[in-house]
Formats: structure tokens, sequence, C-alpha cells
């Protein structure tokens, strides 16, 4: 912490020094004129230059400017600007009210747009939404704030991947991920995970919360237009923080919190109530052939050792000591902490922004934590009177120390607290770690022992070149970007218990470096047309090119204990290495045309060729018009005070999407296979050469509207993308050798209506109250797929999903669940879906469609914001719907058999189990001393409806009087909540109700419940 | 006319702005580091031999050789029980599965694709490189066709469960039929036949390799095939000339034991490489045979009564805690042993049941196994003798299944250890595989198994 501080120090210091190059000073203060009070925040800057200022918390400002300054801007949002003549020492104005003119202004990725001029469905979350979030990726700040959006966190763990969709599902089989622009560059930011078994790490994580100025989603064919060839998931831009004219403000936040599971997860068996079920399993199954009752059970099992083991014996002996091993794993109250330092100013013809940012969150489980170290510098400068140039760098260093998890392996912590027995002791009686004496590997060795470290060092860089050309309001800009991506990987399994025990340790290393440069060339020409025609035209050019390297080796045999690097391993047992690239070029013509701020057109056309198909198909053309009328600037419509903002706006447009995996469209051979020590080959692609884009044909319609002096303000919508050619893995014939085959084939569709509102009840100056909400649903219905040459719809089916024509993809498709017949005691299934004959044998039990699939059809965010004299109030919500969610595992923690009772553990509920005929309405049947093979039916199909309390902070902004005594311009202290309430509505899903996309709840990390003290310091 | 310059300048900067990184559709083909067009990528008879091996990988994956194929026909008979300690084989022990898991349909299609390639995927005189080598590796992937469908045949095919349906017989890579349908049962075998003929004519005997396909190879599986289809001269004839060959040698009483460890002895007919640095690791067979982290397969308790004193073959047994478990076949915990496929043994024996069952010697062969095993000669021998000899001989390599079906035994609960809880008869539908839903959905020439 000593060094964070001194380079802290540093960049202060820096910021300090920037700011005395200043000479005459201009003081004054800018009041409303509504009320006389000052207002903060107003943005001053001296015409035709960079330098500027705003106010503080009494709307008072102090500013130097050079001698010759003529005159000064002040300008806020929602009040209308002015510009009043430098006459002196002082300059004070009063600011009237401009609710008509409230255009806020909309990041698109390639430009920026006026929030009446969209034609589109964009939604932007910014400013203070986004700081001080104690989240490690960016993106979860989005979660409840965009009608249409669904978010998932893939696991608990920080930095994992969150999973979004953008309007539900618009591919069956090709990525559905959204496309990520920073700063107007496509990036990616894919898991950068190499190992299939441990934590996940997402690129996003390598982004700093408080750099970020803004986030804008971007839903319909004419937002994401600009970027049609991949925006059929939808587009998230990014833009990072850029220097603001004016004086040096710097910016100091630091938090401290704790964190906890958000849902403890299902309860498990006691020692006692296992032991209960254990002899009862005893009894049900060997009871009649070697007649003995239930009492006689106990004597049963100690008689045959050599069949049933002597845990129940051992245990009994020690005096039946439980263990609560979800106690054992938990890292309670887990620390977390974050401290920023930004500043940003502006002199002369050059503005800056640099920050520097430390991240530090431990899991809520034994041994994992997460951190990140991250700079940014941000610099605008007029070089010439006609040339600028603008550079955004931005540098971090992640650290995840991960774990085994996901899947049910045993040194998985999460899968101890379900698998373990109650009845196995964490640690042996002088108090050391029991490493040999539990039937699992005891998760305290492994934290203590093993790694699962991934570590990523992430640069951007973008660089631009504005030239503002002899041609009046013709721009043309080039630009740069890099996007460096360094992953490192290091696994160790120690070689004493575990995962590595049976081959002496086992140590696996692996790089990968991601290289994606982009080049952009455009031009930007705006003209009018006398009679209020504006037309705003852009062609763009753009290259983008990602290279990737990957290295691995690994190797077991280490020679002694505590060495885990490879230079220990007696024997390395692989080496591996390979290098992919893909590449994309595009060229993009935009047309923005207004009349007057009424009537609004835009047209974009783009062409872009992608490396993932074949050269006769490598092209397409993705287009899009959008229309926009701000009725409310109608004259007709200016005696109706009421309405201060009404537009009706509609888009049409083709998308694409190209997200599989690279060379899909060659029939290759593959040489990753080795035969007796020599190298081998085999077929590995089938191939199609005429495979193309996949494209996605949206409609968007929708109001936006603002009501009293825009208190109330909102818009509805409604969309239809009907996606065509769909890049489809379409299943061969096995005896092809191949599994599938991508045919750009078959169609499917999503439609839904999004709303948002947001109220203010209070609007004062010391006292607001706002109320806010937006919904959004989507249905998805597969209408059409591949036919075999017999006719035959080729369906994609695996034991519990199903993609058939009429139904939702990956719809839920399973045996249906009949109960438990009351004179048997065998669990039932319905052999044709409910209502038809049922049957004991589960395989006569057919699957039916279950209704739904994973993806949420209504998802809804409500948020609540409340100041009064500098205290404030926020709330946020997030609700998802109409889904369902499969419970993984129930195998063994599910089991009316030996996994539950002797082999690992079951939980609690499975004591409303059958144990005598008459025994009706149990949910689980008799307990037998056998183990049931994988069956899979609509018992674990949980309603997936919840709602999560996201977001509650409490803050106080400290009033001027008292800051100006420490000599700071604000001072914000807070406590911040996140996850504090869940709501589930199906009892019987009891995991985390924020399942990953798939739809099974995993032995994963769930989301955390934090609590954080934050302080914020402007000076 | 001033603009009208700037203009066309600015259009020409941008111009040549744009045509610097411009880029035509060449510019976008990907690079292909770690692989080869088909089309195009074969230039040679070692291209082919690579083929091979990728073909033989396959047959090392989990879900064939690698594991299930052999415990699968260990953990449904009389040998072995799934305790059920990591949750693996209890579906098969029950004999509980269905059409959602294919088994190794995919794996053996897959190696058979590769097969495919060499036998008429290229024409062998564009190649370089020794011709006659060339042909001996044409004749290699005949065998391994005829092998792979064989295995197929036994598993999938109807001849057990009341039905006459074989399984596909896929001669061509990427041929016309992309969705084939199932011979019968007899077109198969004869289909297999033919392969192993033709496999045979184009070996050569100047290319020894106990991990590749090998001459005798093609006449030890027609042994094989001969046996199981009851055709009891085609097995003499087979079995002889693999004895006449004079290649191989039964292992042994001193030498039993260790040849696990070492693989490549002298009674191996052909075995599937594995290695220390190419193994199933935690999936390999061994690691289901013994160990507490899977460890499901256990020996049935009664097994340890089987052999008589001195017969080496008891030391394969052994305890883990007061668990019965193979000990000795597969030794290596972490999978580095080779896999046999055939051993000379199981032609000695072929031999033996075809000279009972035409009347010939089959005492003298019998006891060639016995001499060499420490065990006690027979004095007379009958069908189950040779059966029972067979079981002792061949257990946990995945056997005792297919020699219970091919004598129309039924699957007998003997043992309380056994998974099932009643016999199985034959002719029950589940002593055939389903075929994988993942195929039935795909091709609709494919007719599901009775019963699932």
């Amino acid at each position: 912490m000593k060094k964070i501080a001194l380079m802290l120090f540093g960049i202060a210091m820096f910021g300090m020094l920037v700011v005395e190059a200043q000479v005459k000073s201009i003081s004054g203060t800018v009041t409303s004129s509504e009320d006389g009070t000052g207002i903060p925040g107003v943005s001053i800057v001296v015409k035709g230059t960079t330098i500027g200022t705003t106010t503080n918390m009494d709307g008072e400002y102090q500013l130097s400017v050079p001698n010759d300054a003529q005159t000064l801007v002040f300008s806020f949002v929602g009040m209308k600007s002015i510009e009043a003549p430098i006459t002196g020492t002082t300059v004070s104005v009063s600011m009237e009210s401009d609710y008509i003119g409230v255009d806020e202004v909309i990041v698109m990725g390639y430009g920026t747009q006026g929030k009446s001029e969209i034609t589109g469905s964009t939604v932007q979350v910014g400013g203070e939404q986004l700081e001080n979030m104690p989240v490690a990726t960016i993106e979860q700040a989005l979660q409840g704030k965009v009608a249409g959006v669904s978010i998932t966190a893939s696991s608990g763990t920080p930095g994992s991947v969150q999973d979004i969709r953008i309007r539900g599902r618009s591919s069956i089989t090709a990525g559905n991920e959204p496309l990520y622009v920073i700063d107007g560059v496509p990036v990616v930011n894919s898991d950068v995970s190499l190992a299939t078994s441990g934590s996940n790490l997402s690129a996003l994580a390598s982004l700093n919360s408080n750099d970020i100025e803004s986030l804008t989603v971007l839903k319909d064919a004419s937002a994401t237009a600009a970027y049609g060839a991949r925006g059929a998931n939808g587009v998230i831009v990014i833009t990072t923080k850029s220097g603001k004219s004016g004086e040096a403000k710097i910016n100091f936040s630091a938090t401290y919190g704790f964190s906890n599971d958000a849902t403890d997860g299902p309860d498990v068996l006691t020692g006692a109530q296992r032991e209960e079920l254990f002899y009862e399993a005893i009894y049900n199954t060997y009871g009649s052939a070697y007649d003995f009752d239930e009492a006689g059970a106990k004597d049963f099992y100690e008689s045959y050792p050599n069949t049933f083991g002597s845990d129940y014996v051992v245990w009994n002996e020690a005096g039946r000591p439980e263990t609560n091993w979800q106690d054992v794993i938990t890292n309670k109250n887990a620390p977390m902490q974050e401290y920023n330092l930004s500043a940003s100013g502006g002199i002369d013809a050059m503005s800056y922004y640099a920050s520097f940012g430390y991240f530090d969150q431990e899991a809520t489980v034994i041994g994992s934590d997460f951190k990140r170290l991250s700079g940014a510098l941000n610099l605008t400068a007029d070089i010439k009177p006609t040339l600028t140039f603008s550079t955004r760098n931005n540098a971090s260093h992640s650290y995840q120390d991960g774990l085994l998890e996901t899947s049910a392996y045993f040194s998985n912590p999460r899968t101890t607290k379900y698998f373990m027995p109650p009845i196995e002791q964490p640690y042996l009686e002088d108090g050391s770690i029991n490493i040999f004496g539990t039937s699992m590997p005891n998760p305290l060795w492994i934290a203590q022992e093993d790694i699962d470290d991934s570590k990523l060092t992430r640069i951007i860089s973008n660089n631009s070149l504005t030239w503002d050309t002899p041609v009046e309001n013709l721009i043309f800009t080039s630009r740069v970007n890099i996007d460096y991506q360094v992953y490192n990987y290091k696994r160790y399994r120690n070689p004493v218990r575990g995962d590595g025990d049976s081959s002496f340790g086992y140590g696996w290393v692996a790089n990968r470096n991601r290289a994606n440069y982009v080049f952009q060339n455009s031009l930007d020409y705006s003209f009018d047309i006398d009679g209020g025609h504006n037309f705003d035209v852009k062609v763009l050019q753009e290259f983008q090119k990602n290279r990737l390297l990957f290295m691995e080796t690994d190797g077991d045999n280490f020679s002694d204990i505590g060495l885990t690097n490879l230079n220990s391993a007696g024997n390395p047992t692989a080496a591996n290495s390979w290098f992919t690239d893909w590449s994309i070029a595009s060229y993009l013509g935009m047309v923005h045309y207004s009349y007057n701020g009424k009537y609004i057109a835009d047209a974009t056309i783009r062409q872009e060729g992608s490396s993932r198909f074949s050269d006769d198909n490598r092209w397409g053309t993705f287009w899009s018009v959008g229309g926009a009328w701000n009725i409310h600037r109608e004259s007709f419509m200016s005696d109706i005070e009421v309405i201060n903002n009404l537009k009706l706006r509609a888009s049409y447009g083709v998308t694409g999407n190209a997200n599989i995996d690279l060379n899909q469209y060659q029939e290759l051979l593959n040489f990753d296979s080795d035969y007796a020590g020599e190298g081998a080959s085999y077929p590995g692609n089938f191939g199609n050469p005429d495979l193309t884009w996949e494209t996605s044909h949206t409609v968007d319609i929708g109001i936006d509207f603002g009501i009293l002096k825009n208190r109330i303000t909102g818009s509805v919508g409604y969309f239809r993308r009907e996606s065509k050619d769909l890049l489809l893995d379409v299943p061969l014939s096995l005896t092809t050798g191949f599994e599938e085959q991508t045919l750009n084939i078959g169609r499917m569709e999503n439609k839904g209506f999004e709303a948002e509102l947001m109220i203010d009840v209070v609007r004062m100056n010391d006292f607001n109250i706002s109320i806010g909400g937006n919904i959004g649903t989507v249905e998805n219905k597969v209408q059409e797929l591949a036919e075999d040459i017999n006719g035959d719809e080729i369906n994609i089916t695996d034991q519990t999903q199903r993609v058939e024509t009429g139904h939702p993809a990956y719809g839920w498709y399973m045996p249906t669940w009949a109960g438990v017949d009351p004179q048997t005691g065998d669990e039932l299934w319905y052999v044709d879906g409910e209502g038809s004959e049922t049957t004991s044998n589960f395989n006569d039990a057919n699957q039916v469609w279950q209704g739904g699939s994973a993806i949420p059809t209504l998802t809804a965010g409500l948020n609540l914001h409340i100041d009064f004299k500098g205290v404030f109030l926020d709330l946020n919500g997030y609700f998802a719907g109409g889904h369902k969610v499969y419970e993984e595992w129930h195998r063994y923690t599910h089991g009316t058999d030996v996994y539950s009772v002797a082999y690992y553990q079951g939980v609690a509920a499975l004591m409303d189990r059958w144990q005598e005929p008459g025994d009706e309405g149990t949910r689980y049947g008799k307990i037998e001393y056998t183990g049931r093979p994988w069956q899979r039916h609509s018992k674990f199909l949980y309603d997936g409806d919840y709602f999560r309390l996201k977001d509650v902070t409490l803050g106080y902004d400290l009033p001027q009087s008292v800051t100006s005594m420490i000599n700071v311009d604000g001072l914000r202290v807070f406590v911040r909540g996140t996850n504090m309430f869940t709501w589930v509505k199906d009892e019987y899903l009891e995991y985390d109700p924020e399942v990953d996309v798939s739809g099974y709840t995993e032995l994963t990390q769930p989301p955390i419940k934090s609590v954080i003290f934050g302080l914020n310091l402007n000076f | 006319m001033k603009t009208v310059n700037i203009l066309a300048r600015i259009t020409m900067v941008f111009v040549l702005l744009v045509s610097i990184n411009a880029c035509t559709t060449d510019d976008l083909d990907p690079s292909l580091e770690q692989n080869k067009l088909i089309q195009g990528g074969i230039t040679s008879v070692d291209n082919l031999y690579a083929i091979l091996k990728g073909s033989l990988s396959r047959m090392t994956e989990v879900n064939y050789y690698g594991r299930d194929y052999v415990i699968n026909n260990e953990v449904r008979t009389d040998n072995c029980f799934s305790n059920g300690n990591s949750g693996r084989f209890i579906t098969q022990a029950t004999f509980s599965y269905n059409a959602n898991t294919g088994y190794f349909w995919d794996e053996a299609y897959e190696a058979i694709a590769g097969l495919n390639i060499i036998i008429n995927g290229v024409d062998l005189n564009e190649l370089e490189g020794d011709m006659d080598y060339g042909t001996h590796l044409q004749g290699q992937a005949y065998a391994l066709r005829a092998l792979i469908h064989f295995d197929l045949l036994k598993q999938y095919g109807q001849q057990h469960v009341g039905g006459t349906l074989g399984v596909p017989y896929v001669t061509e890579f990427k041929g016309e039929d992309l969705l084939p349908a199932r011979k019968s049962v007899e077109e198969t075998k004869q289909l297999i036949l033919g392969d192993l003929e033709t496999a045979f004519n184009m070996m050569s005997e100047d290319y020894s390799s106990k991990v590749l396909p090998s001459k005798y190879l093609a006449k030890a599986i027609e042994s094989n095939v001969a046996v199981y289809f009851g055709m009891w001269d085609r097995a003499i004839t087979a079995s002889e000339a693999v004895i006449n060959s004079g290649l191989y040698d039964i292992i042994s009483a001193n030498s039993f034991a260790s040849s696990w460890e070492n693989g490549l002895a002298a009674n191996s007919i052909f075995e599937l490489a594995f290695n220390e640095t190419d193994n199933r690791g935690s999936d390999a067979i061994a690691y289901i045979y013994r160990g507490g982290s899977y460890g499901d397969v256990q020996v049935i308790d009664e097994i340890a009564d089987l052999y008589e004193a001195g017969d080496v073959r008891a030391d394969i047994l052994g305890y883990e805690d007061d668990m019965l478990r193979n000990m000795g076949k597969f030794p290596e915990i972490q999978g580095y042993d080779n896999v046999p496929v055939v051993r000379y043994e199981e032609i000695i024996l072929n031999y033996a049941e075809a000279l009972l069952e035409t009347g010939g010697d089959a005492l003298t062969e019998i006891n060639k196994i016995t001499s060499n095993r420490g065990a006690s000669a027979y004095e007379t021998v009958t069908k189950d003798d040779i059966l029972n000899e067979r079981r002792k001989e061949f257990i946990f390599e995945g056997k005792r299944y297919d020699d219970l079906l091919r004598t129309g035994s039924d699957i007998e609960k003997v043992y309380m250890q056994q998974n099932i809880a009643a016999t199985i008869s034959y002719g029950d539908h589940r002593l055939a595989w389903p075929v994988p839903k993942a195929e039935t959905d795909a091709n609709s020439n494919m007719i599901q198994n009775e019963g699932y």
C-alpha cells in the first residue's frame, strides 16, 4: 500500500504543477433566475479556447484566463447557455431554465447525437451511475438500467464474465454476445481465460469503472447500423473520460467494504439426518430379503462392513461430530477496497485526463481474490489551428487468484459444501488440516496448496488526428487503435492430496497474446440548406486485424513439495502453441437529415468483408433507415405547455452476425493429434464454401415523451427482429465422421415491447425525489430449420433442451415428473407429458415441452433517488422473469440413494421422502441402497423469476461551509450496499437465481452481497 | 472554384489514405498455420501414415478403447460392478441407458472417416513416396475399417435382440450418401470379411508393429468374427493362418504379470499405444479400476474363487481396503499402459473352440493356455470349459459381454454385488446399445433399435 500511496501522491503533484501556469484571475457566482440560489457544476469556458472551469457547490467559481480573453461561455444541462463579456475581475450571471431545450448528448460510437435527433433505440448510462461502483467488471453497472437487456454473472468470482443478451437470443449456434466499442473502435472483450475447469476472466475486468464517462446500449438496426455487420446482437459503446477545459480538477475516491454470498444456497443434511436416511435405505433395500425390521438396519449394516463400509461406526465412536462444510469454505466478510485518483483540466490548447486506480476484492470463498492496477492518460491537443491530435491510453494489470469451479470437481470448494459428508472432519485433533482423512480433498488444504492464477495485462491506445479542412464543416479524421492483451495462466496441483496426488504434482502454464489493431479513416461533412435543412454526412473506412498467439506447457512428477513452477517438474507432458488471426474490412456511409429539428431521417449503409468466409462470399451489405418526428416542435403544439417532448421514431434495417469459429468454410485436416509418440492428423472440418453472413432484419418503433416541464419523461417502443440465413451448426449424421456443418439456414424471430419512465416527484433546489423504471419483454420463436434430403426437420436435442420450429430456441424439453407413488414409494413420470399415463421406468417417459427457455422473457429495472440538503439516497432493483432454470447435480445432491447418504451429501429437503405405504405428496420417493443413473426431468426445472435490490447508496455531500474550511471543492461520504435483498418466486430454487445463459445452476460462486463505505474528494 | 480545388485535394488525400490500408478480398484470407486443406493438402504417402495414426488416436479416446468400450463390456457382466463412487458406469451396469448417450458411435465413425481418405480419398499414384508402402498403408486402413465396423456391429447390431439390422457400413469420405441406412447384420458381416480379405492381401509382412495393424491382424480379426458368428471352418483357417505365421507366442506364466507392465509382448497381435504424454489421465481405464478418486469399477467378491491355487492370473487381483480390485491389468494408474485389442491367446482359444465345434482336438489347444498359467491341464474339454477359460484369461479386458451374448446366454443375476436386480434374458432390447439420438435426429434414414 505504501508504494501505491506514493504513486497517488506523485500523480497529485503532477496535477498541482499544471495549475501553476496561469495568470489573470476572474471570479463570480452563477445563480438560478428562479430562486436566486447558486448552481453547482456550471461549465465556464473562455470562448474560443479550452480554458475553463466549473462552479462549486454554491455556484461560485474562480478562473485564470489569458489577458486577451474577451468572453466567457456559461453552460449547464437544462439551462440556456449565456455568453458574458469579461469586464473586470468579477463576472456573475443568472441562468434560466430551458426545459424544452434539454437534449442529452448520446454517444453512438462513431459519433454523438442529440437525443431528440435519434431515430433508433438507445440507452445511455453515465456519470454518477458508474462512479464508485464496487464491481470488477463495468458492464455489471448496466443491470436493471436498460430495458430489454438481460445480464447475469457467470460466477461471483471477482472479474468473471457477465452474460449479456440484448433483446434475447438472435442466433441459435453462432455467438449472441453484443459487440463492444471503446472510444469509437470495435474491440474484443471476450473471456480471456484458458482453463474450462476454473474461474473465467472477462477482458472488461481490465477497465476501471471510474475511467468510464458513459456506457451506451444500442439496440435496434438504426442505432447499431454503423456497426451493421456485427450489430445483430446489439452494441455496447464505452466512452472513457476526457480532459475538461479549465483549471485542474483532482478527484480522489476511496472505498472499503465487506462482501458475503448474496444467497446461501440449499441447506444440506446434518450428519444425524444423513445417518437416519442411510439406515432407512438399508432397510428399504435389504429388509424383506434378509428379514429384518427398520430397527434392525443398524445391526445389518454393522455386520457387512465389506459391502457397506464402517463410516457411521467410526463417526458414532468419535462422538458424532457434525461438520458444517459451508462454514469451512466461506471467507466471511471478505474485504474489498478501491482507490482512485484522477486529474483533469486544460492548459492552453491542450486538455488532459489522467488517472490511477487500485482495486482489490477477496472472494467469498477461501483462497480466491482479484486485484487490479490501472492507469489512464487521455490527451487532446490543438496542435495547429486546423489540426487536433487526440490520444487515449489505458493500461492495466489484473490478477485473479481463481479456483476450480462451475462443475462438480472434487477440489472445487463449492462442490465441497454439497458433496462432502458432514460426518467427516476438516481438522485433526491437534488443530492441523485433516489432509488424508476426508473422502474428497479437504478444501482447506486445496486453498492453501493449489494454484489457479490468471494475470491479464491490457493496453489500449487510441490515437486520432482530426483535420478541420479548409472546406467549412468538412472534417477528416484518421484513427489507429491498438488493443494488446497479454494473458498468463498458472495451474498447480499439489502432490500430497487432490488432483495432483496420483502424479506427484501437476503444473500447467499457458500464455495467450492478443493484438487487435484498428485503422479508421473518416470524413464528416455537415451543411445546411436554406429553410432549416441540416445534413450530416459521414463516410468511413475501417480495417481490423486480430492476432492471437497461444503457448502452453505442462508437466508432472514434481521434485519437491512447495515448488510450483515447471522448472521442478520431472516429467514434461505437453508443449503446445498455435497462432490464428482474423480480419475485417469495412466501408460505411451515413446521412443524417434534420428539418428544423422536427423531421429527422437517417440512412446508413455498411459493406463489410470478413476472413471467416470464403473469397466468393466474404462481403456483406448492411443498411438501415430511420425517421423521427419531434411533434412537440410543431407550431400546433406550442400552446400545449404540458407537453415538452413528444417524438415518434421508427427504423428498419439489416444487421449481421459472423460470430462463428475461424476457418469454418474450409475443408480441413487437423494436426493436433498424436499416436505412439508421433504426430497424427485427422479430418477436422467438414467445410462449406458457401458460408456467408447471418442477417437480422429489425423493425423498431417508439414514442419518447416528456410532460410537465419534463418532470415525467419516458418512452414506449416495439421491436421485431427476424434473423435469417442463420449461421447454424446443422447436425450431420455421425457416420460422416463429423458432428455438424455450419450452414446459412433457418429463421428465428424475437419481438417485444420496451418502456421507460422517469418521474421527478419533487424537484427543488435542495430537495429532489425521482422514481424511474424500465421494462422489456422478448418473445423468441424458431421459424425455420434445416431439413435433410427426406424433408425431415433436423432438430437439436439434448436431455433437457430442444431446438424445433414453433418453439423458443433451446426451449426446455424433458420428461414431466408425476410425483411419488403413495403405495410403492417409486418416483413417477408421465409417459407423454402431464395428464398422460404414469410410469416408474424413467426410460419409458418421453421428453415433452415444458414451456419457456433459459432466457428471461421479461426484465425490468426500478430506481429511486432522493436528495435533501446534500444527503442522498439511491435505490436500484432488477427483475428478470418468464424463464426457467434447471438445477444441475441433482443426481447426487437430491439422490434418494447412496449418493446422498453413503458417498456424498444430500440437501436437507430430502427429509420430505416417502417412508411407508400411504405416504402422500412427498417430494422424494423411497430412499434405497443403490445408485441411480442421471434422470433429468421437470422436478428440477424451476421458475427463474427473481427480483434483486442491486444497489442502495446513502451519501452526504458536505456543504461548502465545511469543505472550504478544509480547502477542498467537494467532499462526499457514502455507504453502498449491493444485492442486499433477493426475492425468488420458486420455493424450490434455492441456488442463486442469477443463473448464466445456459440455464443450469452451477457449483460456482454466487453473486455477492456487499456493504462498502466510500469517500470522494474533489480539490 | 477554389472550393472545388480544395475538395478535389481532400478527396485525393482521402482516396490515398484509404488505398494505403484499403483491402481487397484477398487481403482477408485467414492464416492457416495449424491445418491443411484436405484438397491438395495430401501430397505424399507419409501424409497417409499421419492420417492412419489420427484414426488410431481416435480409437484411444475415452469412449472407445481409452476406457468405456472395455469397461462397459465388463461392468454389464458377472465379472465387475460399479460401486458408484464417482457416479460412473452405474447407468450401464444397471442397463438403464437411453439414446441420449452415444457411447463410441461417433469416435468409431470419426476414425473410419480418416481411414476412407487413405483407402479412396486420394489417388495413390499421384502421391510422392514408396508405392508399396502406400499399398500396405491402404491395407492397414482396410483392417481397421473392418475392426471398427465389427465393434459397432457387436454393440449396436440387432443380432441378440431379435432383429436383423446391423450398422451403416461407410466406405467413402464425404461420399454420395451422407445419410446412410443400416445394413443388415449379414451384409455388415460380409462387408467386414471382405475388407479383411483386402487388408490381408494388401498388407506386407515387411512391416511389423504391434501398435499399428499388421498383416496377420487381418486374419486374427477374421478369426474373431468367425467365432462370433459361429463360422467354425472359417475360424479354423483364419486361426491357423495366424498360428502358422510363427510371429506370436503365448506369454509364459513368469512373464504374465510383467507383460501388462511393459506391453509389446510376444503374445500381442495388436494393441493401442498410450504413454506418459498421450494418455487419458483421470479418465484412464486404470483410474476407474482402482483408487479412491474414481475407482467405481470393483470386482465381484466371488471372482477371487474363480482361479485355482497357483494360477498366475489370480495375481491380477488384489484388495484396496475391503474391495476386490483389478490390480494387475493396466497397472499404471495414470493410464500409461497400452490397451490390447487382440492377443495371441484369444486366437488359440478361438481355435480350440472351433475345433471343439467341428470335432477336432480342442484339448491340446486349451492346455497350451493352462500350461502357461500355472493351472491344471484339462483332461476333457467342453464348450463351458472354453468359455470359462476365456473368462479367466481375458477378465477386465472387455470380452466377457460379447462371449455371453454370442453363446445366447442371459445376463444372470448371480451375485448380490451385481448392479442388476434380476436376470436380463437373452433377447432383451437392452442388450444392444441404442443408436444415439444425435444420429437419429440428423439422419432420417436411421432406424432406432427396438425399445429405445
